[in-house]
C-alpha cells in the first residue's frame, strides 16, 4: 500500500523501484455498478501473487485489464517500468491461463503449444526444439502429436500452462486455473505449478476463491472485496494478522465475540464480553463497540496464568473430529455462536457435552476490530 | 428434451432400457421415410428412367444430346457460375452478419434475427417482384445513381447478370447465415482471448483460429446455397428471363412448352448429380475441417 502511496508522489521514478508489475489507481464500472475501485497493486519480479476473494469481488474483471483483455476507466497498467494501459492484448508480452483452459481444439498438443511462438515468428527449429522442453517441463511429451480433445482435465490444464510458458512470458496471470478439478489432482497441480513457476521465476499472478489455494501457493496474498484490496500479505500475514473483519472472516475460521472496551493501558485494551471481561493487544477509547476474534488453533482448555493469558468459562456444545485434529464448540456469546477449539488431541474425559470448561488463549493472540 | 426422455425410460425400465433404447426412436422416422419414399425417392426414380428409357429402350441419346450441344453445355456452366459467384459473395456478407448475430446481446440480437429472417417469411416471388420494381429505369437504385452522378441517364438493370446475381444474393443469404451463425454461437469466445495473449494480432487470430473453427458451418452453408442456386428457377426466369438460361429453366421449357420430357428429364438427373457431388464433398470437407481433433 506504501507503495502505491509513492506512486503517487513520484510515478516515473516509483514505478521503477516499486516492482515489476505495477497497478495504479484502477477503476472499472460495468452500467452502473463499481467493479473496481481505484485499486493498486505491486507484485515484485518473480513473485506468485494471489488475487483472494469471493466470486464478484472484481479479481477477474482485474485480470482482464492486466491480460489487455478490457480496458479500465481510470487507472494504469505497467510491466517492467512500460506503461501498458493503452497497449493491445497481443502486444502485451502477458500469459494467461484461463479457467477453461481455452485450448484450440482444432489443434493437437504440439501445434497448441506451438501457436504463441508461431505468431512472434520464431523459427521452425527453435519452435520444435522449444515446443519440446516446454512440453517435458508439464511432463506431457508423449501426447505431443494427440488433440487436445481426448485429453483428461488435469492434462489439457498442463498443456495450457504449457503454452503459455512457453513464450516466456512477462507476467503470467492464471485465472482459477485448477478450480475444474477434483480435489486430489488439484492438491497435486498447486504443488507442481508453484514449483515450476518458481523455478522458471516467472512473475505470476493468481486468481481464485480458494483461500487454501492461495495458501498453499502464493508468496504474497491480496485479499479482495467489493472491487478494493482488503489487505496484501503473506499468507501467515493474512491468517495471522488480518487487517479487517472481512478478511478475518474471508480466510480461516475463527471465534469471534462482540463486546465493548472498558478501559485501555500500555497498549491492552479490556473488552466486556457476554462471557466476561478479555483482553487485547490494541489502543480504543472506552466505550468503542468492536469484535474480538480468536483463531481455533491458538485456543486450549485449562487455566492459564492471568498475567499472558485471557480465561474465559464456556459450556461444551459439540466435539467434531476432523482427522488429524479435533474441535471442540462452546456455546458463545449469542445462540449460533460458538467458541471455537481446536485440539490436536482430545484429553481423556474432558468431552461431554454440557461440562462447564475453562478455555485458555493468549492476549497477543486476542485480534480487535472496531465496529464500523 | 432429450436427455429428459433418456432419463424416463432409464427410470422407468432399468433392466431392459439398453435393449429399447435404440428402437423405438427409429421407428419414429419411419412416417417421414415412408414420406420421403413416396412424395420424392418414386418420382425420381421415375424421372431418371425417363431419361434412360424411350420407346426403344434403354438408351442415353438424351445425355449424348445435351452434353453434345454447345448450347445446353454452356447452360450448365452458367448455372454453375451463377450458383458459384451468388454462393461467394453471399458468403462474404454473410460470415460478418453471422458473427454480428452471434455476438449480439438482447435486444440488439432481436432486431438483427428479424432482419435476417423475417425475409424467408415473403414469398420468393414478392421478394423478386420487389427487386424487379427496384431495378427498372424508374427504380430507386436507378434515381441514386443518376442523382449521386455515377451515370448520366438510367440504365439498364433488370435483365442482366448483375440484377441476377444480387437478387438471388439476396434470397438465399438466411441460408449462408443460418449455418455460420450455428456453428459462431457454440464458438467460445475465451479461444480468441488466448490466442490474443498468445501474441497473435486480429488478422493471425481469424487465420488459424476462428476460421478454421467455423469452417464447418461455412461449408454447410456455401453447399446449400450453391445447391439452391444451381436449382433456382423463380428469380432467375423473373430477373433475366431467356437471356440467361439456367438448367430449371431448360427443363421448365422442356416438359412445359416443348414437351420434350428426355430432354427435361436427363437436366433433371444432371442437377441432381452436381447436388449429390456437393452432399458428398461437403461432407467429406466437413469431417476434414474437423479432423484435427
Amino acid at each position: 500500500m506504501s507503495v502505491a502511496a509513492a506512486a503517487r508522489i513520484e510515478p516515473q521514478t516509483a514505478s521503477r523501484a516499486a516492482g515489476h508489475v505495477e497497478i495504479d489507481r484502477v477503476s472499472k464500472r460495468f452500467g452502473g455498478a463499481t467493479v473496481l475501485s481505484e485499486l493498486s497493486i505491486a507484485v515484485s519480479q518473480g513473485e506468485f501473487v494471489s488475487l483472494l476473494g469471493p466470486s464478484g469481488c472484481g479479481k477477474t474483471t482485474l485480470l482482464r485489464i492486466i491480460a489487455g483483455l478490457l480496458a479500465p476507466d481510470a487507472g494504469t497498467v505497467s510491466i517492467a517500468g512500460r506503461d501498458l494501459t493503452r497497449v493491445a492484448a497481443h502486444k502485451r508480452n502477458v500469459g494467461v491461463v484461463f479457467q477453461s483452459y481455452a485450448l484450440f481444439p482444432h489443434l493437437t498438443v504440439a501445434e497448441n503449444v506451438a501457436f504463441g511462438l508461431q505468431a512472434r515468428r520464431v523459427s521452425r527449429a527453435e519452435t520444435a526444439r522449444r515446443v519440446t522442453e516446454a512440453l517435458a517441463l508439464v511432463r506431457m511429451n508423449e501426447h505431443a502429436s494427440r488433440g487436445v480433445a481426448s485429453l483428461s482435465g488435469g492434462q489439457q490444464q498442463r498443456i495450457a500452462v504449457a503454452r503459455s510458458i512457453v513464450v516466456k512470458p512477462a507476467l503470467l496471470l492464471l485465472d482459477e486455473p485448477l478450480s475444474a478439478l477434483d480435489r486430489k489432482l488439484r492438491e497435486t497441480m498447486q504443488i507442481e505449478l508453484r514449483r515450476l513457476l518458481r523455478d522458471l521465476g516467472i512473475t505470476s499472478i493468481f486468481v481464485t476463491h480458494d483461500q487454501d489455494e492461495a495458501l498453499v501457493m502464493s508468496d504474497r496474498i491480496a485479499v479482495m472485496n467489493e472491487g478494493v484490496i482488503e489487505q496484501f500479505a503473506t499468507a501467515g500475514e493474512i491468517y495471522g494478522r488480518p487487517k479487517s473483519l472481512f478478511v478475518l472472516e474471508f480466510v480461516g475460521q475463527s471465534t469471534r465475540l462482540h463486546g465493548r472496551t472498558t478501559a485501555a493501558n500500555g497498549g491492552v485494551v479490556e473488552v466486556e464480553t457476554a462471557l466476561g471481561r478479555v483482553r487485547a493487544p490494541g489502543a480504543f477509547r472506552p466505550g468503542t463497540s468492536v469484535v474480538i476474534a480468536v483463531r481455533p488453533e491458538a485456543m486450549a482448555l485449562g487455566e492459564g496464568p492471568e498475567s499472558d493469558y485471557n480465561n474465559v468459562r464456556a459450556v461444551l456444545s459439540d466435539v467434531v473430529y476432523l482427522g488429524s485434529r479435533t474441535q471442540l464448540l462452546f456455546q458463545g456469546d449469542t445462540p449460533g455462536n460458538s467458541i471455537q477449539v481446536e485440539v490436536p488431541r482430545l484429553p481423556a474425559g474432558s468431552g461431554h457435552p454440557g461440562a462447564e470448561v475453562t478455555v485458555r488463549w493468549r492476549i497477543d493472540d486476542t485480534l480487535v476490530f472496531p465496529i464500523p | 428434451m432429450t436427455i429428459l426422455a433418456d432419463s424416463a425410460v432409464h427410470a422407468a425400465l432399468p433392466v431392459t432400457a439398453d435393449r429399447w433404447r435404440v428402437e423405438p426412436r427409429a421407428l419414429m422416422a419411419l412416417p417421414a421415410l415412408t414420406a420421403m419414399a413416396l412424395i420424392f425417392l418414386l418420382p425420381l426414380g421415375l424421372l431418371l428412367a425417363q431419361s434412360l428409357w424411350d420407346a426403344n429402350g434403354f438408351t442415353l441419346a438424351g445425355y449424348a444430346r445435351v452434353l453434345a450441344d454447345p448450347y445446353y453445355v454452356k447452360v450448365i456452366w452458367d448455372s454453375l457460375k451463377l450458383a458459384f459467384n451468388v454462393t461467394l459473395i453471399a458468403l462474404i456478407i454473410g460470415y460478418p452478419a453471422a458473427f454480428a448475430l452471434a455476438r449480439a446481446r438482447g435486444r440488439t440480437q432481436v432486431i438483427l434475427f428479424a432482419l435476417v429472417f423475417l425475409p424467408l417469411t415473403v414469398s420468393i416471388i414478392v421478394k423478386t417482384f420487389g427487386l424487379m420494381i427496384m431495378f427498372r429505369r424508374e427504380g430507386i437504385v436507378n434515381w441514386l445513381l443518376v442523382t449521386m452522378g455515377f451515370v448520366d441517364r438510367p440504365i439498364r438493370l433488370v435483365f442482366t447478370e448483375l440484377s441476377l446475381v444480387v437478387g438471388m444474393v439476396n434470397v438465399f443469404l438466411p441460408f449462408m447465415i443460418l449455418p455460420i451463425f450455428a456453428v459462431i454461437r457454440m464458438l467460445d469466445p475465451r479461444l480468441a482471448d488466448a490466442a490474443a495473449c498468445l501474441g497473435a494480432g486480429p488478422i493471425r487470430t481469424f487465420w488459424r483460429v476462428t476460421l478454421p473453427l467455423t469452417m464447418p458451418g461455412i461449408v454447410a452453408g456455401a453447399s446449400i446455397v450453391f445447391s439452391i442456386g444451381v436449382a433456382a428457377y423463380v428469380t432467375p426466369t423473373l430477373l433475366i428471363g431467356e437471356r440467361y438460361m439456367t438448367m430449371s429453366q431448360v427443363m421448365a421449357k422442356a416438359f412445359l412448352n416443348l414437351r420434350d420430357f428426355q430432354l427435361g428429364a436427363t437436366m433433371a438427373s444432371i442437377m441432381l448429380m452436381i447436388a449429390l457431388v456437393i452432399v458428398f464433398a461437403s461432407s467429406f470437407l466437413a469431417r476434414g475441417a474437423k479432423g484435427g481433433r
